[in-house]
């Protein structure tokens, strides 16, 4: 399938995804189900990755912020860092690896095993079971792991903070929320949800249109990993670009 | 079913725990911003307010009181800042305080300090317009520094021209300085005076035995005498 092809496919697949988003029936438990296991089942993954992000960017910055005499300034430059920046991309990132995966090769075998012709078959509408649950969850879903990822960094900074300093917990989170504004979280919380959406639809649209039978399942989960990764990339770059216009 | 249910409740939890921390990130940012409490308005007029954004912390007496709510260019030398100031402070804020701008450390943030004046003033009201103190402006430090260094420069060039003239010997501290001459003529001036004193002192012994100052000086020792005796 060539470049433009596939744009064109993914344009549609995109367009169908609204047109069906809003017309009945509306296929609740399986949005649920689905929440269930791209965002629960994630927040294991997100913590840990959270808490050594957290602990990293503290252990690593505090020698250069040493040189300056600056060391009481590790709480705002840490939060700065990961709630506007680090931790939507890294959770995205994650995310993309854990769940993309998942959902472009589970959606690939479905697709090579002909369920998805079944369910046709049967007068269900698989796009509307498979991928708008999918993706409205994975939309969903990412945020509120970003919002416990981003608290379980800052609690990582705070246990790096004192590691070799003694930095009391309420000081900790007085300096942290000092620092940030606004226009730190909202700009940063909003672009979340972008992400997540990319990373859903690569993924179903990756899986759904799987060909070359079982080899096109491992294609299409890492084709998944893959674009999902590079548009969290592309829509954080469009992101900051927005935001800087605007603040 | 009982792990459906319990699955739901799991992803209940979950969402649950992730909305509160959001809300409650939401509400510490918005506290600091003086969002949720009860607050009054003041303002400053400045000519310049050096970088002071929208958003920068108020303090009175070293504590955080309020924030910078709005900042408009009145006129082309003039800029009102408003500042949104916690309820709390009114009691202590009376109507004769200042408002400076300064800085939050070296390398911080612009604040407004609000200094107290003398007691016995009214408390301050909404919307009071207060008194301010204009920030030393850097510009003007360094274009004076300029100034005094270009003064300094042209000393040292005419102090260097004066030190080479002195150490060519020119002039009358240069030929006493460095001049051999001028060194021995003085020597011998010196030895003059001596000798010429020394001549002067024989004259005026010898004038102290003449008839014609015998009797003066007489009399002159006789009251010096009784004047001792006086004391």
């Amino acid at each position: 399938m060539g470049f433009f092809e596939e744009v064109t496919l993914l344009t549609k697949f995109t367009f169908r995804f609204f047109r069906e988003l809003f017309k009945p029936r509306y296929e609740f438990n399986e949005f649920v189900r689905q929440s269930y296991l791209i965002g629960y089942k994630s927040f294991p993954l997100v913590a840990i990755t959270g808490l050594i992000l957290g602990l990293v960017m503290t252990i690593q910055s505090r020698p250069t912020l040493a040189e300056f005499g600056a060391v009481s300034w590790l709480p705002a430059m840490v939060s700065v860092s990961i709630v506007r920046e680090l931790g939507p991309t890294i959770f995205a990132l994650i995310f993309a690896g854990k769940v993309g995966s998942g959902i472009g090769a589970e959606l690939a075998s479905m697709k090579v095993t002909e369920q998805i012709d079944a369910m046709e078959v049967s007068g269900m509408n698989p796009y509307k079971y498979i991928v708008v649950t999918r993706v409205l969850a994975t939309t969903l879903m990412l945020p509120l792991l970003v919002i416990l990822g981003d608290a379980i960094s800052l609690y990582g900074a705070y246990i790096a903070v004192n590691l070799k300093g003694s930095v009391s917990f309420h000081l900790f989170f007085l300096q942290v929320f000092k620092s940030l504004d606004f226009s730190d979280v909202f700009p940063a919380f909003i672009k979340t949800f972008f992400f997540g959406f990319a990373i859903g639809l690569i993924s179903c649209f990756k899986g759904y249109n799987s060909t070359n039978g079982t080899e096109g399942v491992g294609v299409a989960a890492n084709t998944s990993v893959v674009l999902g990764s590079l548009s969290v990339f592309i829509i954080d770059m469009i992101a900051v670009q927005i935001t800087s216009m605007l603040y | 079913m009982e792990k459906k249910t319990g699955n739901k409740t799991r992803l209940g939890i979950f969402v649950t725990v992730s909305v509160v921390l959001f809300i409650a990130g939401i509400y510490f940012i918005g506290q600091r911003q003086q969002m949720f409490s009860n607050t009054y308005q003041i303002s400053g007029i400045f000519k310049d307010i050096g970088g002071l954004q929208i958003g920068n912390n108020v303090r009175f007496a070293g504590i955080n009181v309020g924030i910078v709510e709005n900042i408009e260019q009145v006129t082309d030398s003039t800029v009102r800042v408003d500042m949104e100031i916690d309820e709390h402070t009114r009691k202590f804020m009376k109507k004769n305080v200042k408002a400076i701008i300064g800085s939050d450390g070296l390398m911080g943030n612009k604040i407004i300090s609000i200094i107290p004046g003398p007691p016995g003033k009214q408390e301050i009201s909404n919307n009071d317009i207060i008194e301010t103190i204009q920030p030393v402006n850097i510009d003007e430090i360094m274009a004076n520094v300029k100034t005094t260094s270009n003064n300094l420069a042209s000393i040292t060039g005419d102090l260097s021209a004066v030190m080479k003239s002195i150490h060519e010997g020119k002039g009358t501290i240069g030929k006493l300085l460095m001049d051999s001459t001028m060194a021995q003529n003085v020597g011998q001036a010196m030895v003059n005076i001596k000798q010429g004193a020394g001549g002067f002192k024989q004259n005026m012994d010898a004038a102290g035995h003449s008839f014609l100052l015998k009797g003066f000086l007489k009399k002159k020792e006789k009251k010096d005498e009784k004047k001792e005796e006086k004391k």
